[in-house]
């Protein structure tokens, strides 16, 4: 609620004061009135989604406790920042009610969110071809071939991207998300909702805390930027990377998205089982034939028949229809 | 084992979006985007990149798809914002790579190029299945009369209005034959191109038309109106400065020419009488631009962005100058000025433009107000990290009351000769606080009076040079 208490029942205010608040108030109610209608018109498809999907679904009980812990992870680690600037040595233990209360402001952040739950839907990928088709989680037999490639730029980036990707794995099990892991944009409006939330007295340790940790940021050492720099360095070779069981979970989404030129959220979305269509798309529009991307569809789900006349579509034809479907990239 | 690697190239970006140098590749391809070096990035990708990171203040490292007209290139760049945000960033490019671009859908092509012919068009008309004139609109004025024409000549085809290049058939052709076509217009300079889109659905004959007229090259005249606005922000000079001075100062400057050749009788012989009065007119004229002069100044100083670019300078040096100028206009009154010896110095850190003209004024005014056959004084004083110049005369001096009033705006201490527009003393205090110093005056009624600029000294100037220097 955005409701505010002070001003009620105060006899001092005056006529203009009075009528500047009940519209303030009026403001508030619309505000939540329409907030509400949003919610409500949600509730039947999601709902529908919850009754009528399976155990990998998007909304899954797993993903949204990963979603909700890597926001706690993020307002904790913000807390931690904000605790430094203050000059305290020692990390101290945030109270539960800081971090939820700080972690349900970033939850209006789409992008964040959309980020987080991509994330954790990579991650339960990466389980399954691991229980399924016994893809190490961090050496895929790409990653083992990149870091022994004969070019040192390219081992040297492997190297570093293993060791990012050995830290991923740690940090999902424990459902977290290291600050340094987020796209620039996400870290720029985390950190705008994290000032917003500052009390006047906090402000300038917050401002602070904001600065050190823009200043940290490098989006080329985070794991997706080392993905995306190592296979935008492989050129042609990149292809080797839209194999899933060859590639693993994470150099196969890095480079599905840079191929089709889609958002990598948005690719780790369609490897959902009622997204078949836009991954077979996306496959092409990548430059697959028909054999290549029937194996990478069965990878992903054994029990789906493919569409057998997917030759007939061209590479660019169907990264144009991939580019006028309505989920358009974000960045 | 770092994941740094070598740039292929850099670039470096200033707080205002400006691309001021690039290595290639980047560097061609700004050029083939239509940009130039330094200048804005055209590069699309690279400037929301750009933007992002230097909003952010977050570095940014992605790959940029970008496209020449011939290629796609896929380049690994990093945006390294400098420190302060707000300004400018450092573009690290890692990798880049060229392919050639796709083939794109007819159709989109088509509807692009309507859509860029119907943002350059000067002039829009819908025409009929004949081609027959039925609405115009135009904005461009050498079109205005094309444009009246076709309006009163409704009901007529488009080709009668205007002259199509290297053609002499009996018009109108099929559109097809006519649709890109040059012309020439009665009016304008400039050359046209014809586009002619049909209206009414692909399939059958086109049930009416839009014809769009488009130059080979932007109006002058909307070009002149632009510019001014465009330059507005950046520009530290306002008004008076910017649109009025430059325009006054041509006229005064040859009503003053004028009137000193009729003083001077040299357009032929003339009573004593007309010759002071033109002398009137030219000190009157002379007054004038002084003042145009400075109320542009006071503009300056007055201007929020106004500020000085410090220099190490000698006071002595620019003090000797001063005098020299005004030596003349002194002697004539049979003023001396003792100015500084060859040799003396005063390191200081100040602008050497704005000091001079400080001293111009101080100097200036000492000879108004000083009675003839007196001297002035210019002296030096080296207080710690102060240098200061003493400007002294043998005038009337100025009461306690009046020095308080000395230096604010168009105070002429009651006096209401022609000479000084009351704005000098003002103008010379704002240029000496600019630059880190003041303006004071010390003086007692029938004393003179000692006007005081004190600047920071220049102590890495001065220190060596007194040690090597016994003299």
């Amino acid at each position: 609620m955005t409701l505010t208490k002070p001003g009620y029942g105060d006899a001092m205010i005056d006529n203009a004061a009075q009528s500047v608040t009940a519209q303030t108030v009026e403001d508030a109610l619309n505000e939540d009135l329409a907030h509400g209608d949003n919610f409500v018109m949600t509730v039947t498809p999601i709902l529908r989604h919850l009754v009528s999907s399976n155990e990998h679904s998007v909304f899954g009980d797993e993903i949204i406790a990963r979603v909700r812990g890597m926001l706690a992870h993020i307002a904790s680690q913000l807390l931690d920042a904000v605790v430094l600037a203050e000059g305290e040595t020692e990390r101290a233990v945030h109270p539960d009610t800081d971090i939820h209360a700080l972690a349900a402001q970033f939850a209006d952040d789409e992008q964040l969110l959309s980020h987080l739950h991509a994330i954790a839907m990579e991650w339960q990928l990466t389980e399954r071809l691991s229980a399924r088709l016994s893809v190490d989680p961090v050496l895929s037999p790409l990653m083992q071939a990149l870091i022994a490639a004969p070019e040192a730029g390219t081992a040297g980036l492997a190297m570093a991207l293993m060791a990012s990707q050995a830290r991923f794995t740690q940090s999902q099990r424990r459902m977290e998300l290291p600050l340094g892991e987020l796209p620039g944009d996400i870290l720029h409006s985390v950190l705008q909702a994290l000032d917003a939330s500052a009390s006047p007295e906090r402000a300038e340790h917050v401002r602070a805390a904001s600065h050190s940790i823009r200043s940290v940021h490098d989006e080329a050492r985070s794991r997706i930027g080392l993905m995306a720099r190592l296979i935008s360095g492989l050129g042609a070779g990149a292809t080797a990377a839209l194999g899933i069981s060859h590639a693993g979970a994470a150099l196969f989404l890095s480079a599905l998205a840079l191929a089709s030129g889609q958002d990598r959220e948005t690719v780790v979305l369609s490897t959902n089982e009622g997204q078949v269509a836009r991954l077979s798309l996306a496959l092409r529009a990548s430059g697959l034939r028909l054999v290549a991307i029937a194996e990478q569809v069965a990878a992903l789900h054994p029990d789906i028949a493919m569409p057998d006349d997917f030759d007939d579509i061209s590479p660019d034809r169907a990264a144009a229809m991939l580019a006028s479907s309505a989920v358009l990239p974000r960045r | 084992m770092t994941p740094e690697g070598k740039a292929l190239a850099t670039a470096e970006v200033d707080a205002n979006g400006i691309l001021l140098s690039a290595g290639e590749p980047l560097a061609g391809l700004q050029r083939r985007s239509g940009g130039e070096l330094p200048g804005e990035i055209a590069v699309p990708a690279l400037r929301d990149l750009v933007a992002k990171a230097r909003r952010f203040g977050i570095k940014l490292a992605r790959l940029m798809t970008a496209s020449d007209g011939e290629d796609v290139i896929k380049a690994w760049v990093e945006v390294v914002p400098t420190d302060e945000p707000g300004n400018g960033a450092t573009i690290k490019v890692l990798t880049w790579e060229t392919s050639p671009l796709p083939a794109e859908d007819v159709a989109e092509v088509d509807r692009r190029k309507a859509d860029i012919d119907r943002s350059l068009a000067e002039l829009n008309a819908e025409l009929d299945a004949a081609q027959a004139v039925l609405t115009v609109e135009s904005t461009a004025e050498d079109l205005t009369d094309l444009a009246r024409s076709m309006r009163t000549g409704v009901g007529r085809s488009w080709t009668d209005f205007v002259k199509i290049e290297g053609d002499s058939h009996q018009q109108p052709l099929h559109w097809r034959l006519l649709d890109g076509a040059r012309l020439k217009i009665a009016g304008s300079d400039r050359g046209w191109r014809v586009r002619l889109h049909p209206r009414g659905g692909n399939s059958g004959a086109p049930q009416g038309f839009e014809l769009l007229l488009i130059a080979d090259s932007p109006a002058t005249v909307t070009e002149r109106i632009v510019r001014p606005a465009r330059q507005m922000p950046s520009n530290a000079q306002g008004l008076v400065g910017r649109d009025v001075a430059p325009v006054l100062r041509q006229p005064i400057a040859r009503i003053i020419a004028n009137a000193e050749t009729i003083r001077t009788r040299l357009a032929g012989p003339l009573a004593d009488e007309y010759s002071q009065y033109a002398a009137d007119i030219a000190a009157a004229g002379q007054h004038l631009l002084a003042l145009v002069d400075d109320l542009a100044d006071l503009e300056i100083v007055e201007s929020d962005q106004f500020n000085t670019a410090p220099d190490r300078i000698d006071l002595a040096d620019v003090s000797r100058r001063a005098a020299g100028i005004l030596a003349v206009k002194a002697s004539e009154r049979g003023i001396t000025i003792d100015a500084p010896r060859d040799g003396e110095t005063m390191p200081a850190i100040a602008e050497f433009r704005r000091v001079l003209q400080i001293l111009l004024n101080l100097v200036g005014n000492a000879i108004r107000y000083s009675p003839d056959n007196s001297q002035i004084w210019i002296r030096l004083e080296g207080e710690g990290a102060r240098a200061r110049v003493i400007v002294a005369d043998q005038g009337p001096g100025i009461s306690a009351e009046q020095q308080t009033k000395v230096f604010t705006k168009f105070e002429r201490l009651g006096r209401s000769d022609a000479a000084g527009s009351g704005l000098g003393l003002y103008i010379s205090r704002r240029l000496a606080r600019a630059m880190g110093g003041d303006l004071t005056v010390e003086s007692a009624p029938g004393q003179g009076a000692r006007f005081t600029l004190d600047v920071p000294a220049d102590l890495l100037a001065s220190a060596p040079r007194t040690a090597q220097d016994p003299d």
